[in-house]
């Protein structure tokens, strides 16, 4: 819909604008073309206002030429347009002036003098339509930008207070807790490393949830840390491995994309089999992108577990408001298996930008 | 008071029995780690008392009630954090101590449960229990059945249909016939409404396996199923099917 259209107080100061167009026009015919007062006026807001209306179709030409459309291009469709646009209002012109002006009118000769003048103010209106057009095309789109960005900001804040609301989990915290007060009694050293480890997850999933983006290597370790935690809990019950290519441990990933799907494996998976299972990390590099994977068994009985995608469809979003379709996040749940993989593009290391630079200055 | 501790976690049991062990009159006669061997050291030691997590491998807490019935011992459950099984406790009025475990509270739960054991007052059901301890809008997933001494754990996708038999009810899935001491009624508010629908006094039929209706009689019509099963449909069941097919 034309903006202009859609509200009423715009389309009344648009016709006003118009109308001082005519009257314009008007003045000129009276005073340089000594034409009646009456007829002038008659002739020429109503002829001011047509184009106005003819303009309004210039919208869909903007709409169509963004700016950045190759000149050429723009050139021929706005001189077709603009002497379209103008033919058509001056034909509208001479039929306007021959229904106004009655046969034995004595201004019916100089009439036709005028038309040097008219062709002259339809162009100038038509250009400044144009131009007008094409001021308010980038004021809409640059109004547009700024909502989206504003959009894009609250899901991100979003996405970080979820993450850390998942981070505090109130089973692994008081669970963890129930540890060192058992470990206390048995085994001092025990209980002492399992409160450093607490401490250190707390504090490295504070300070990364911060952060924009973080070197892969990072996240690994706060996995890690994670799983350390986990096993005092779990025993030998819970098992990982971890298959990290060296290329890929400085590619930067959104903070918190990990530890998510590697406390879901733990959670959901290994925490329901009896005799507990292996937890699997992989991150290489495939055509450019950066896969991660987690895998893990699970057992085909399990209740269904509640909050279980949670963490995924969290996870899912971030990725998907930071590095929009050029990531993805693949699950695959079978019977006795679950994986989840995820895409993203490896092009934001600091190492290779840097490498870039270099290589540019050479 | 001879007392049995069910957790998955190693160190949550030995905390507990450490706690315990200070307390009179009070001896562990076992441990278990997950709920089989909860329902299976249950039946084999017959505690007084049973301390029971509710998250564990296999079998919940929950579960491991239900499967015991009228065996079970008194209970106290145990848990990190559960919004959904506090309340169910806080409405039933069953003792429930919070991980970590604070020994004052601790004497003071096994206080009650010895009252309890003495003037044997009974345990809320387990189905009433774990029905209250389900999330708002989640229903029955899996069904559990005790046959020839051996636990079978059935997904609830994996049933064709119910038939009510006397006071059992006949669950087939895939061919199998599997049978549990329970009434049609119960089983039916438990289930999913838009995946399990009455069609007959003694019929469930998930309706995945629906293949087709057939007109049989007067006011009465077949339900054939896509391993070709036909049963018997009444006037309210084929309209509650109807309903929710469309």
């Amino acid at each position: 819909m034309h903006p202009i259209l859609t509200r009423r107080s715009r389309l009344l100061a648009y016709i006003g604008v118009w109308v001082a167009f005519g009257l314009l026009i008007a003045l000129v015919l009276i005073y340089g073309g000594r034409a009646p007062t009456e007829w002038a006026l008659k002739f020429a807001v109503p002829l001011a206002v047509l184009l106005g209306m003819q303009s309004l179709s210039f919208w869909y030409l903007v709409q169509s030429m963004p700016p950045g459309t190759p000149l050429p291009r723009m050139a021929l469709s706005w001189l077709g347009a603009g002497l379209v646009a103008l033919l058509l209002w001056l034909a509208a012109a001479y039929g306007w002036a021959v229904w106004l002006l009655e046969p034995g009118d004595p201004y019916r000769e100089a009439a036709a003098g005028t038309m040097p003048l008219l062709v002259f103010a339809g162009a100038i209106g038509i250009l400044l339509a144009v131009l007008g057009h094409y001021l308010a095309g980038a004021f809409q789109r640059s109004r547009a930008a700024e909502r989206r960005a504003l959009e894009l900001q609250v899901l991100a804040r979003e996405a970080e207070l979820k993450s850390l609301r998942a981070q505090l989990d109130p089973h692994f915290l008081f669970n963890s807790l129930n540890s060192v007060a058992a470990l206390i009694g048995q085994d001092a050293t025990a209980a002492r490393q399992m409160c450093f480890l607490m401490a250190q997850f707390f504090r490295k999933s504070l300070t990364l949830a911060r952060e924009q983006a973080i070197p892969l290597a990072e996240e690994i370790s706060l996995v890690e840390t994670f799983l350390a935690i986990e096993r005092v809990r779990f025993g030998e019950r819970l098992r990982s491995r971890f298959e990290v290519a060296e290329e890929v441990r400085e590619v930067c990933v959104p903070p918190l994309v990990l530890q998510p799907l590697v406390e879901n494996a733990v959670h959901h998976g290994v925490a329901h089999l009896v005799e507990g299972g292996e937890v699997c990390v992989i991150a290489r590099r495939i055509n450019g992108l950066l896969e991660i994977v987690v895998e893990n068994p699970c057992d085909p009985d399990r209740p269904p577990s509640r909050g279980t995608g949670m963490g995924i469809a969290n996870v899912r979003s971030r990725i998907e408001t930071l590095c929009g379709n050029r990531a993805s996040v693949d699950v695959e749940a079978r019977e006795d298996f679950f994986r989840v993989s995820i895409l993203l593009p490896a092009a934001g290391t600091a190492e290779t930008s840097e490498t870039h630079e270099r290589a540019a200055h050479a | 008071m001879r007392v049995l501790i069910v957790d998955d976690e190693m160190l949550a049991r030995s905390i507990l029995s450490e706690h315990l062990g200070k307390l009179d009159d009070i001896e562990v006669v076992g441990q278990a780690a997950n709920g089989f061997e909860a329902v299976k050291l249950a039946e084999e030691l017959n505690p007084d008392l049973m301390f029971l997590d509710i998250q564990m491998p296999k079998l919940s807490g929950f579960e491991v009630l239900e499967l015991l019935g009228e065996r079970a011992p008194a209970v106290i459950f145990t848990t990190a954090y559960d919004e959904y099984a506090l309340r169910a406790f806080e409405v039933h009025a069953v003792d429930y101590l919070l991980k970590p475990v604070e020994p004052p509270r601790l004497a003071a739960a096994v206080e009650r449960a010895c009252e309890r054991v003495r003037a044997k007052a009974p345990l809320p059901p387990a189905q009433a229990l774990a029905q209250a301890a389900r999330p708002p809008g989640r229903t029955l997933e899996r069904i559990l059945i005790r046959h020839e001494g051996r636990v079978h754990v059935l997904p609830v996708d994996r049933i064709d249909f119910i038939e009510a038999q006397d006071d059992y009810l006949s669950f087939s899935a895939g061919g199998k016939r599997l049978r549990k001491q329970q009434t049609m009624s119960e089983i039916e508010t438990q289930l999913d409404p838009t995946r399990f629908v009455r069609i007959h006094r003694s019929f469930i039929l998930n309706v995945e396996r629906l293949a087709r209706i057939d007109l049989y009689g007067k006011d009465s019509w077949l339900a054939i199923l896509s391993d070709g099963t036909k049963l018997p449909m009444s006037r309210t069941g084929h309209a509650r099917l109807k309903e929710l097919i469309g």
